[in-house]
């Protein structure tokens, strides 16, 4: 008997519940999780991750602001 | 030496923004290519005269779908993922010698993309065209990618993983996942490969991927993007991280289930289909919830909208990305899919996700991106706001226009008039009711174009000033402790109880990258473990049909030309079984109909009716002659007045490559075709046999007053395929019994004489069909296989 024969005789709306049921547990542990009060801290840390690096602040105003001198051409 | 609070010693490092901006730029030149190709054919729609030559639709779609997706917005995530992730890492990336690599690889495929692509050189998948050493490289530039990407990860400063890496992980993972399996394939030859997937199987694949590239392409990365850019652009954290975390788990391991909407009503089996309905209509709340999660980011901060170019791309980019995950589960429930299938209605939804998400988002990061790798202002503002005014006016114009002509087309081709026929029977009349539509959408993608053109202008000019000398991106962060608070698993005074209900192994897992990449990749491979595994072992999915024989090797060698030109861009292979559909192509299509199709061409849009029963009458029509198909092949709007089919005239003065079909047929042969009841007891006579049907058919071109002289020709392979198209279903019990019989002779001779491997797969091997040839087996219905034609909607009054 063949793996395929196996598979064949079984009910194929098995998978299907199956999946739903799964990730419907899978989902709900997700969500007890995220909104367990103790994680909360953590959250609001890792929410000002793209906050914190230290890359200084862009040029502002326009293109025309700038010296000419600083351009690659004028160097 | 300084030391960090922790008692790390202080490190400081450099950010590579040069690949950045390699990857930017990439990015505007691509998206002006790609851009430009599809208005193009969208003009060819309107205009068909300007199919010219080889540059016709079929050709140039695939080129169009592959170099917004795979070089306009891959060049746009790589760009975000290499910015974002050095970033929130805390490192420079792993190797500047694989970013080199990974960049210019990467252009590389894409140059081949350009130059194949036209030539119709292709596997004949949607948006997995590329020939098998494409392919190749394709996965070794990936794995550079993977290997750079999580080399960082590695090597990083900052323990905890940002929600935006971790969709940057699923990406990666999953990406590589679809792209190896679906493109498994035997090569006939350097530039032609036939797939490992047949039928039914290899549309499931198909659809696996191409949903999924969808998904983890023009998602999940942009996600992660969503989540760094949009903070650091409105200058505040994003409004609930968890919401985040729910989002990206939620997303991962629902999206993968979805691919087989694609494929409704189809030959696949019907409980594949109903688990891909209810996954997609499961995916609204996670999609919405990113949705909402990235509005709210701007809560206080809507002020700065109205001033900033950049937060409107990223606004009017998650409202269309709201729009879009709503209208795809909508369109994955069945009775609206039966509709809005094969139309323009499917198209528009793509456009408004890829024109509206996708191309915003990317621009919307450029802009913020530019001042800071040129360090330099950027050039003008205004004409940043011109872009998305324009932009957004040229996507209102395409969507409204092409859902417009999508329903119009679901509508006509389902109408049937007071005495029960088709209302509009003649399918050109369905094409030609959509032609002010798809003017209005060329105008539409002009002003798209336009705008990307004037976002060119802006990188130019802001590169242009840039300075002398790029300042350093200098950063400093303590190296990361080899274990830290996060890593315990309870400390003293803390029962493991109380450890496990605060899941810090999870945030254990965040910090081991390792262990959450193989857990992504578990969540990934479950899902599509769970519906490929009796897709591919159950037999029952596809019941076999005695009368269905391999193609000869005229047929096969006709059927790729009919890749190469790209037919299946414009033609479905898909009887459903809907009345509108069976009264006007003829029988419903069966999964075991293609068991011997590498690939399957059921293709996903109809501009030009559906093929799957062309070599047979239909109800409104009798079988057409060769004559006619040379004819029609030559010029079009001649057989068929209106019609906005290019013609095909090469394809009658240039010589078929007989010399190359016995390769060809040794590939199918290896695929566990069985071709032992065609070829003689060597195998090794597929020329003589194609030369000798190539002149049958033109003999009998001549005979109905055709041109002489096409023997040698293209055009008498693909009328050869053509005319078997659908023939076989409707072979008489005795003829299907009698070819059954000599293909298992012929089977047996074979395995006697120890020739080379033709026995027949075992999902291919024919069953006995004691009454009608084209009795599917019992199991068919066990399987929940194509549904019979009670089944159908209504019709239409």
């Amino acid at each position: 008997m063949s793996l395929s024969d196996i598979m064949g005789n079984m009910d194929l709306s098995v998978w299907a519940q199956a999946a739903l049921v799964l990730f419907l547990i899978v989902f709900l542990a997700q969500v007890v999780w995220t909104f367990l009060p103790r994680n909360h801290p953590k959250w609001k840390d890792a929410g000002q991750l793209p906050l914190l690096d230290d890359d200084p602040p862009p040029p502002s105003g326009t293109e025309t602001d700038r010296t000419p001198t600083n351009r690659r051409g004028d160097a | 030496m300084t030391t960090s609070t922790t008692g790390s010693p202080i490190e400081k490092f450099v950010y590579d923004d040069a690949i950045v901006r390699k990857f930017t730029f990439a990015m505007v030149l691509w998206a002006v290519v790609g851009m430009l190709v599809g208005v193009w054919i969208a003009a060819q729609l309107a205009w068909p005269q300007l199919n010219i030559g080889w540059f016709h639709f079929g050709r140039l779609r695939p080129l169009h779908t592959n170099a917004v997706i795979f070089a306009f917005a891959c060049n746009a995530v790589f760009a975000g993922v290499y910015y974002s992730s050095q970033r929130l890492l805390k490192a420079r990336m792993f190797s500047d010698t694989l970013s080199a690599i990974h960049f210019w690889g990467w252009q590389l495929i894409i140059v081949a993309a350009a130059v194949t692509l036209p030539l119709g050189i292709t596997q004949g998948k949607e948006y997995a065209e590329l020939e098998w050493p494409i392919d190749i490289l394709i996965a070794l530039v990936w794995v550079v990618f993977a290997i750079n990407f999580f080399g960082t990860i590695a090597k990083r400063r900052e323990r905890h993983l940002y929600v935006a890496i971790w969709f940057y992980v699923a990406s990666v993972v999953t990406v590589a996942i679809l792209h190896i399996f679906n493109n498994l394939s035997v090569p006939a030859t350097f530039l032609r490969s036939y797939s490992l997937y047949a039928g039914v199987q290899d549309a499931f694949m198909q659809w696996w991927y191409g949903h999924n590239a969808v998904a983890f392409v023009l998602t999940t990365p942009f996600l992660g993007m969503m989540y760094y850019f949009l903070p650091k652009a409105a200058n505040r954290p994003v409004f609930s991280y968890r919401l985040s975390i729910l989002h990206f788990w939620s997303l991962v391991f629902m999206y993968i289930w979805a691919g087989p909407h694609h494929l409704h009503y189809t030959a696949l089996p019907e409980w594949a289909s109903t688990l891909g309905m209810l996954f997609s209509v499961m995916l609204w709340m996670p999609s919405w919830g990113g949705m909402i999660n990235g509005l709210l980011t701007l809560r206080g901060a809507w002020n700065k909208v109205a001033e900033d170019p950049v937060l409107k791309f990223f606004v009017v980019a998650i409202t269309f990305y709201g729009m879009s995950t709503f209208e795809g589960p909508m369109l994955s429930i069945k009775s609206i899919n039966s509709l809005s299938h094969y139309t323009d209605w499917t198209i528009a939804h793509v456009h408004s996700g890829t024109l509206g998400w996708n191309g915003f988002m990317a621009f919307g990061m450029l802009y913020w991106l530019l001042p800071r790798l040129f360090q330099t202002p950027l050039w003008s503002r205004k004409l940043a706001e011109v872009h998305f005014w324009i932009g957004t006016i040229g996507i209102l114009l395409y969507i409204v226009s092409i859902y417009t002509a999508g329903i119009t087309q679901g509508l006509m081709w389902r109408a049937f008039d007071s005495t029960g026929r088709l209302a509009y029977p003649d399918f050109v009349e369905t094409v030609m009711r959509l032609m002010p539509m798809y003017i209005v959408r060329v105008v539409g993608g002009t002003l798209y174009l336009t705008g990307v053109i004037l976002a060119c202008v802006n990188f130019y000019m802001t590169w242009k000033a840039r300075p002398a000398q790029y300042a350093d991106s200098a950063a400093e962060a303590p190296a990361l402790a080899k274990t830290d608070s996060h890593d315990s698993h309870g400390t003293a005074g803390q029962s493991a109880w109380s450890s496990f209900v605060r899941m810090d192994f999870h945030r254990a897992w965040e910090g081991k990258a390792f262990k959450f990449t193989v857990l992504t990749t578990i969540a990934v491979l479950i899902a599509s473990l769970f519906e490929i595994v009796p897709t591919f072992l159950v037999k029952a999915n596809i019941p076999t049909i005695a009368a269905v024989q391999p193609y000869t090797p005229l047929e096969l060698a006709g059927r790729d030309i009919y890749l190469a030109e790209g037919c299946y861009n414009c033609h479905s292979q898909m009887v459903r079984p809907i009345r509108a559909e069976t009264e006007r192509f003829g029988e419903y299509s069966k999964p075991g109909e293609f068991v011997y199709d590498h690939p399957f061409q059921w293709g996903s849009r109809r501009i030009g009716p559906d093929l799957a029963r062309e070599g047979t009458s239909t109800p409104y029509r009798t079988r057409r002659s060769d004559l006619w198909h040379v004819k029609h092949m030559n010029e079009p709007s001649a057989m068929t007045p209106r019609s906005i089919m290019p013609p095909f005239p090469w394809l009658l003065t240039e010589d078929l490559d007989f010399a190359g079909i016995q390769s060809r047929v040794n590939a199918m042969v290896m695929l566990g075709v069985p071709y032992g009841g065609i070829l003689n007891k060597d195998m090794n006579n597929a020329e003589e046999l194609a030369r000798a049907q190539a002149k049958a058919i033109a003999d009998s071109i001549v005979a109905e007053g055709g041109q002489p002289g096409l023997e040698t020709k293209k055009i008498v392979a693909l009328v050869a395929y053509l005319q078997r198209l659908g023939v076989d279903i409707g072979r008489p019990a005795a003829e299907a019994a009698a070819a059954e019989a000599a293909a298992k002779k012929a089977a047996a001779d074979a395995a006697a004489a120890a020739a080379p491997a033709v026995a027949p797969a075992a999902d291919a091997t024919p069953v006995a069909a004691p009454e009608a040839a084209a009795a599917v087996t019992p199991t068919a219905a066990e399987a929940g296989a194509a549904p019979a034609p009670a089944v159908v909607p209504p019709a239409q009054p």
